[in-house]
């Protein structure tokens, strides 16, 4: 009985990891059906933004931008100033690889350009050892409290509520963007036949280079969201990622973005109610148990129409 | 003269190592170069055949180990075939639910699998006896040479120190024998195979799917032997491996590693073509190995170096697949395409 | 690169070959369209036509021959050069955006220039008034008919001189063919020339003023629309009887 009674509290939780599984899901549907394939290196996109971030930081407050913490959060406006900044020079390093790998395998098998990916993945997870060294790195020394949501008998921490909040905030702008603007509207009839969109008159390679900056840029937020709520990142985290985010974007079905946005939840929040049965160091393997079940019931996922 | 024989201690020892990343990656061949199939996972078949094997062979556990099963002592080829059929049933679990589907599903749930292995090989101490791993792996028939090598050195005190080097080491030279029958006789198993009707499937449904599916194909029972097969022979190198580093634990099957330098080792050597995986085998693990001796003269930390010398391997990946995809050798039987 | 002559057609094609890797199938293709004109292709299956069509618009490089539009040369340019340039294409199958609805379908149509031109679509919904009335919906959900004015559409809103059409009418119900083609001859009416390759070639030669036959990769015949129609041989061989 005092299991269950830990689940309220554990869906909380679930709802904070799976709004970040969910910014990294969306990135890895966009690459997927904008670019055709699947990014395998996404995990480590969002471990180089998390790690960017720590470095920018200092960078940041020399300059003068406050560091007293905003309101009860665990930090202050130098550290989102960092986030933004770390965002984006994770994106430009994103669009440098497209330029000199990415772009060059364009016609290239599906297989091939994953394992590309794969490369990546080794290769942006070493550059970080190299620079950060494989010891976990620190985003905050302080411990935070959690207060009491009133009414709900649950509790949530400020912090994991500014995850929350980032997170849904991403996620309406992605949607107006994609809906409203002219590049948006681009890539989701890229989405829908490439080669039809040359025939339009789209210019291809911008809406490569912006799914990329959107892709990249909500995993690197969502690396930096997960230094947040864990306290600390270390190098294995981007391929640790890859397991519950690929399972996210299954359930939500493989590039669909709105889907990935669903499945992130699930996948979040299952693995945390899991934790009320077995041991936290199978969560992945919870995942994982997930992508199984989504494969042998319904591979093309709980949301197959794109909207 | 020692240092020669040091050498040769090392090249021996390097050519084992070479000769099983060489079964690994014939493994790989069938799999991803005969029919296509992305399997990113072979650490997970690879530590499945070690630990089984290891299981199968070694003793029995002791009161100091966690672990409370295993220990049957029985013979080498016992454990080679136990390791063979574990990692084949793996695979098959994987297989049947993705093999319908399109490769990316494959590929993540192969990492998935390999993950899960690993977080069970960690945490089940009472099954892989946890992160303390296992020890005193028998080898093949080490206690019957290491009795003569011993008896030799003991009946020739006058020995010159190299010969007394190069005897020692004895047993290594048996295991690189070993190591290569099993190459060898690998690689005339799959050559008749590629060549034989089945052979010939598999590479339609490699080049064109919905064609080898067309002429009436079971693709999916195809794929499944395929994958099957290949993680038979991935489970052998794992015993194979066990058996010469006689300890074995979750740390040795990163499974990044493990499976990402098969890759790269494939597709250096020419992808499709047996002899083509074992050269690249051995031509990458070269590199690998050369790596190590150049890291001694960088300035930097040893983590660092570390991750420099995967960085490179990275990049050799990259630089194979923007200019040479190919590979070195031929892809054996491929039509001349156009392009 | 103008060329030397009297008039300059519009659309210039000389000794074109063209292909999929190994296996060539244009040997050679020469043909002209005028400004404003109608032109048909007819032909079996597997004739070429639209390889012609594709190689035309950049989806295909060609490996041998020139084409010329405006007397620009355009062989071997890209597909998205060839839209600036005042050329648009209609693909015979999949030439929607299924989750986009009927306005954004049409927007795209207008991607290279800076604005989406009002007056533009609302004369292409003066054209296809089923459309009017659809704008927010969803092309994937629309018929066959409706998708295929859509279509049109979208390759309409930049007022090209040469439209070029895969197959017009291949999805669609015969009562919806004759309606496709008035609309393609009013589309011809405003000055717009009209490249067409045809199956149904009846229909399409009736309206068109040239109309010439594609068979195994070579041009085997040319004359007017009407009289190809006429041409009793040419009818047994390649309208297939009737």
């Amino acid at each position: 009985m005092e299991t269950l009674a830990r689940i309220p509290q554990l869906l909380v939780y679930g709802l904070v990891s799976g709004s970040i599984l969910s910014l990294g899901g969306i990135g890895v549907s966009l690459t997927y059906s904008i670019l055709g394939f699947s990014n395998f290196a996404h995990g480590d996109v969002m471990a180089l933004g998390a790690y960017l971030a720590l470095a920018i930081l200092p960078l940041v407050s020399a300059v003068g931008i406050g560091s007293g913490p905003l309101g009860s959060l665990s930090f202050g406006p130098d550290f989102v100033v960092a986030l933004v900044l770390a965002a984006i020079g994770t994106c430009g390093v994103v669009l440098v690889l497209d330029r000199l790998l990415f772009r060059r395998l364009r016609g290239a098998g599906r297989i091939t350009l994953m394992i590309a990916t794969v490369g990546v993945a080794l290769g942006l997870r070493n550059v970080i050892q190299f620079f950060w060294g494989p010891q976990p790195r620190y985003y905050s020394a302080k411990i935070q409290y959690a207060t009491m949501i009133p009414g709900l008998g649950v509790k949530i921490k400020p912090d994991q509520v500014f995850i929350m909040a980032v997170a849904i905030s991403l996620a309406v702008l992605l949607h107006l963007f994609l809906r409203y603007t002219k590049i948006g509207k681009a890539m989701r009839a890229t989405a829908d036949n490439a080669s039809l969109a040359r025939v339009t008159g789209i210019n291809t390679e911008r809406v490569v280079a912006w799914t990329w900056i959107i892709g990249v840029s909500l995993a690197a937020v969502a690396g930096i969201l997960i230094g947040i709520e864990n306290k600390f990142v270390t190098p294995e985290l981007g391929w640790q990622m890859l397991l519950p985010i690929f399972a996210a974007v299954i359930l939500g079905g493989f590039g669909n973005p709105y889907g990935a946005i669903v499945g992130g939840i699930v996948v979040g929040v299952s693995e945390e109610v899991s934790t009320a049965f077995i041991s936290t160091a199978y969560k992945p393997a919870v995942a994982f148990l997930i992508l199984i079940l989504m494969l042998l019931v319904k591979p093309t996922g709980l949301l197959t129409r794109r909207s | 003269m020692e240092q020669l024989i040091g050498v040769v201690n090392y090249l021996v020892f390097f050519a084992i190592s070479a000769g099983i990343y060489g079964v690994l990656s014939l493994g790989l061949n069938l799999q991803w170069g005969a029919t296509g199939l992305f399997n990113i996972g072979i650490a997970g078949f690879y530590a499945v055949g070690a630990y089984t094997s290891a299981l199968v062979c070694g003793l029995p556990p002791t009161a100091w180990d966690g672990r409370m099963v295993g220990g049957f002592e029985l013979p080498f080829a016992v454990g080679l075939l136990a390791a063979a059929l574990v990692s084949g049933a793996l695979a098959l679990v994987i297989g049947l639910p993705t093999l319908r589907l399109r490769a990316d599903y494959l590929g993540i749930a192969t990492i998935g699998i390999a993950e899960t292995v690993r977080l069970i090989l960690k945490n089940e101490a009472w099954l892989t006896n946890g992160v303390w791993g296992l020890q005193q792996i028998p080898s093949p028939l080490y206690s019957v040479i290491h009795r003569h090598t011993a008896a030799y050195i003991t009946a020739h005190p006058g020995l010159p120190e190299w010969q007394r080097l190069l005897v020692s080491r004895a047993y290594n030279w048996f295991y690189l024998l070993l190591v290569a029958a099993v190459l060898i006789a690998l690689y005339f198993v799959l050559k008749r195979l590629i060549r034989s009707p089945w052979g010939r499937v598999l590479r339609a449904i490699r080049e064109d799917e919905d064609a080898a599916a067309m002429s009436g194909k079971n693709v999916f029972a195809f794929k499944l032997q395929s994958l099957v097969l290949g993680a038979m022979i991935m489970g052998i190198a794992g015993a194979l491996y066990a058996h010469s580093a006689r300890f074995i634990s979750p740390a040795s099957f990163e499974p990044l590693y493990g499976t990402f330098i098969v890759w790269v080792m494939l597709m250096v050597g020419g992808t499709g073509n047996n002899k083509g995986a074992m050269l690249g085998a051995f031509v990458v693990w070269g590199i690998w190995a050369a790596t190590d001796f150049v890291t001694d003269y960088l300035p930097w930390t040893a983590p660092q170096v570390a991750a420099l010398r995967i960085v490179a391997i990275g990049l050799l990946l990259e630089v194979v697949i923007v200019w040479r995809p190919k590979g070195i050798l031929p892809e054996i039987g491929a039509k001349r395409r156009a392009l | 690169m103008r060329t030397s002559g009297a008039s300059m057609s519009l659309l210039s094609i000389r000794g074109i070959e063209s292909g999929y890797g190994d296996m060539q199938v244009l040997h050679g293709i020469d043909l002209d369209v005028e400004p404003g004109e109608i032109v048909t292709i007819i032909g079996p299956n597997g004739a070429g036509k639209s390889t012609l069509m594709k190689t035309i618009f950049g989806l295909l490089k060609p490996t041998k021959g020139r084409i010329e539009f405006e007397g620009r040369e355009i062989t071997g340019l890209s597909a998205d050069r060839v839209v600036r340039l005042g050329l648009a294409y209609v693909p015979q199958v999949e030439n929607v955006f299924p989750s986009l609805t009927v306005r954004e379908n049409l927007e795209m149509g207008a991607f290279i220039a800076a604005r989406v031109p009002r007056e533009r679509l609302d004369r292409i919904y003066e054209l296809f008034p089923p459309l009017m009335t659809r704008k927010r919906m969803r092309v994937g959900r629309m018929s066959g008919g409706e998708r295929q004015m859509v279509a049109m559409g979208r390759a309409l809103v930049l007022d090209p001189r040469l439209l070029m059409l895969d197959e017009p009418s291949a999805a669609l119900a015969p009562n919806l063919t004759a309606t496709i083609f008035e609309r393609i001859l009013a589309i011809n009416e405003t000055g717009t020339a009209i490249l067409i390759v045809e199956q149904n070639a009846k229909e399409s030669l009736r309206l068109s003023h040239r109309g010439c036959v594609l068979a195994a990769g070579v041009k085997c015949f040319e004359d007017s629309g009407p009289a190809i129609l006429a041409n009793e041989n040419i009818g047994r061989l390649y309208l297939g009887g009737e």
